[in-house]
């Protein structure tokens, strides 16, 4: 039989700022995780860094290690792959005042 | 031996073949089996429901734009470990977000080869997310279902027909915990300029009607972690486009007030056979509706 995958849309044209995080998304069937991060409209101010996330229980988080710089243009995409994760998974970043970026999430899951 | 008497034998057989299978023997099936999801296989078909747009996403109504994927999950809880499935140790989850009267919908989209019965069974529970020791039974506003059909392109009365029904668990803190249903969806919408793609949200808060004698008290377990499985059956004729039955666990209900919303057959969506399962919660705290298993089946 082959192996579970799956394409998962986690956010869609979300305007992020500040502190902003993706809804928990729960991957524990997966070995392995990649999401990527598009730039859906031209990001405005600096692309900070971003970071995954995993969590115990879908509500409590910390960061599991990989990070990467969000897209500083239209269109652009970042990725994170990751490999051991338990179960619960979400990206998170924080936006200096004033800057901004609007968000395609999507998690790519393979058994 | 008269043609109904092997009629009748042909029936048994099939009842008893059902009855002796660990994976279908809980459910009641129709003669032909379309689909059945457990959901220890992946997804199983069952993707969100997103919007119509044109040019850009900008033009996605807000009720769709809130979607997301649903998920396989273990019912993990954080002081009792994962739950599990009835049969599995999977589910599928429609989870929403944490924003009073936030919904999330799950969506298999298929089409018909007979305007004939259908029947819809699941297995389901709902909670809220477990971020207060509370027990928070009136944090979850309501779960339900849908179809969405459509008859075929030669069909003189073809109409886009939509029944819905949903559990009205609690609104504004008041644990209602009855069936609704609706007739009405909202105006159409051209949602880009060139007037090729229209949108309606059906699933918006107004026009739910009461299903007579429609209360119903489920289980709802003692702390927000503990979940038990609820038996659910619909039964649709495709042909006269009108409900013929409803259960939930050990009630059967009186659909003779029961109708759909229904709207002029659309130019593109012929022979449609959509199931969509939705959430809903009334506070800011997200709900999860949890399906163990489903099985479509029809008569043709």
């Amino acid at each position: 039989m082959l192996p579970e995958n799956i394409t998962a849309v986690i956010a869609r044209n979300e305007r992020w700022t500040g502190e902003a995080a993706c809804e928990p998304y729960e991957a524990g069937w997966a070995r392995e995780a990649v999401f990527f991060v598009r730039a859906i409209n031209p990001p405005i101010g600096p692309a900070p860094m971003a970071w995954v996330e995993i969590s115990p229980d879908g509500m409590r988080w910390i960061r599991e290690g990989a990070e990467f710089r969000m897209p500083s243009e239209r269109d652009g995409i970042a990725c994170a792959r990751i490999a051991h994760f338990g179960n619960w998974l979400r990206v998170a970043t924080k936006f200096e005042d004033g800057a901004e970026c609007t968000v395609l999430v999507t998690l790519h899951l393979k058994a | 031996m008269t043609s109904r008497n092997i009629s009748e034998i042909a029936e048994a057989m099939r009842i008893a073949l059902l009855r002796v299978d660990p994976a279908l023997s809980r459910f009641d099936p129709l003669p032909r089996i379309i689909s059945l999801d457990d959901f220890s296989r992946g997804h199983c078909g069952w993707s969100q429901l997103v919007g119509n747009y044109e040019d850009h996403l900008d033009t996605m109504l807000p009720g769709y734009a809130q979607h997301s994927s649903a998920m396989l999950s273990t019912l993990g809880h954080w002081e009792a470990g994962s739950h599990g499935g009835m049969d599995s140790s999977y589910a599928l989850k429609i989870a929403t977000r944490p924003k009073p009267g936030a919904q999330n919908v799950a969506i298999k989209r298929h089409t018909f080869r007979k305007r004939g019965p259908i029947r819809f069974e699941a297995y389901f529970t709902f909670k809220p997310e477990a971020n207060e020791l509370k027990l928070s039974e009136t944090d979850v506003r309501s779960v339900g279902f849908l179809f969405d059909l459509q008859g075929g392109d030669q069909d003189a009365d073809a109409q886009r027909v939509m029944p819905h029904l949903r559990f009205l668990n609690a609104s504004d803190g008041k644990h209602w915990q009855k069936w609704q249903y609706k007739r009405e969806t909202t105006t159409f919408k051209a949602v880009g300029p060139e007037d090729k793609t229209l949108s309606h949200y059906h699933l918006s808060p107004d026009g739910w009607l009461d299903l007579p004698n429609g209360e119903q008290r489920l289980c709802y377990n003692e702390i927000p972690t503990k979940v038990n499985w609820s038996y659910l059956r619909f039964d649709f004729d495709l042909e006269t486009m009108k409900a013929t039955g409803f259960q939930c666990n050990d009630r059967n209900f009186d659909l003779s007030g029961f109708d759909s919303i229904r709207i002029p057959a659309m130019k593109n969506l012929w022979c449609m056979l959509n199931f969509c399962l939705f959430a809903e919660t009334d506070v800011a705290k997200r709900a999860f509706l949890y399906v163990d298993s489903i099985c479509i089946s029809g008569d043709f």
